[in-house]
């Protein structure tokens, strides 16, 4: 089975490492209040309209900002695309269906969660759910894809 | 769609994971055909029946709701 746009399987065990350090990192950021100082180095910003943390308005600027986040956010989007995309040990196309199936499935799903909080979720409260789903479709498409392999591999001889 | 890769299987005593090995495709997949789950491409199909020596239709037939 051939496909193009597959990594090769090596990448697997890296993106399973950055994948799950960038979650618990992120998941002890968003508890902590999105609070964090540490790692603050001088960034470029192509745009910024708002001044609500206090950094100028306007276009390319140099601003100082905290680089904890980014690092969790670039962490769990590289990690989790290295395990989705990353070929299977036998690659084929039942494996090749699966991963398909499994991302049609994630997105369905992950906007039926997002209407659901649309419709129920309100004030700043919210601002979780926008950060959430950043990496839900990608964390929902790794797990559904894994589930299935993993419930298809039991057998009787 | 029906298949007889199981009893084909069991007349040449080779396991799931030998058919796959054979035919280089996942044991996930073998199973999956068995079970009825999963369609097999034509290649594959044919891979399966060369290995069994049989014609494609002596081991995958039509079902009514097919």
């Amino acid at each position: 089975m051939k496909t193009s746009y597959l990594l090769p399987h090596k990448y697997k065990t890296l993106g399973w490492i950055l994948f799950i350090i960038g979650l618990s990192a992120g998941f002890i950021f968003v508890f902590n209040g999105y609070e964090a100082n540490l790692l603050e180095i001088d960034v470029l910003s192509i745009f910024n309209d708002s001044n609500f943390f206090g950094s100028e308005k306007g276009f390319f600027k140099i601003i100082k900002n905290s680089i904890v986040d980014e690092l969790i956010a670039l962490a769990i989007i590289v990690g989790g695309l290295l395990v989705g995309f990353s070929k299977e040990k036998i690659e084929d196309e039942f494996i090749y269906k699966l991963r398909k199936d499994s991302l049609v499935w994630a997105i369905i799903f992950n906007y039926m969660v997002l209407v659901f909080t649309i419709l129920f979720v309100y004030d700043f409260t919210f601002f979780h759910v926008l950060v959430f789903n950043m990496f839900t479709p990608l964390m929902f498409f790794v797990i559904r894809f894994n589930f299935l392999r993993l419930k298809s591999t039991s057998y009787e001889e | 769609m029906k298949n007889r890769i199981k009893v084909e299987r069991a007349e040449l005593d080779i396991t799931q994971a030998d058919l796959a090995t054979k035919i280089g495709v996942s044991r996930q997949s073998i199973n999956a055909i068995e079970k009825g789950k999963y369609v097999p491409s034509t290649v594959l199909a044919l891979k399966i029946a060369q290995l069994f020596k049989k014609p494609v239709e002596a081991i995958f037939t039509l079902e009514d709701q097919d």
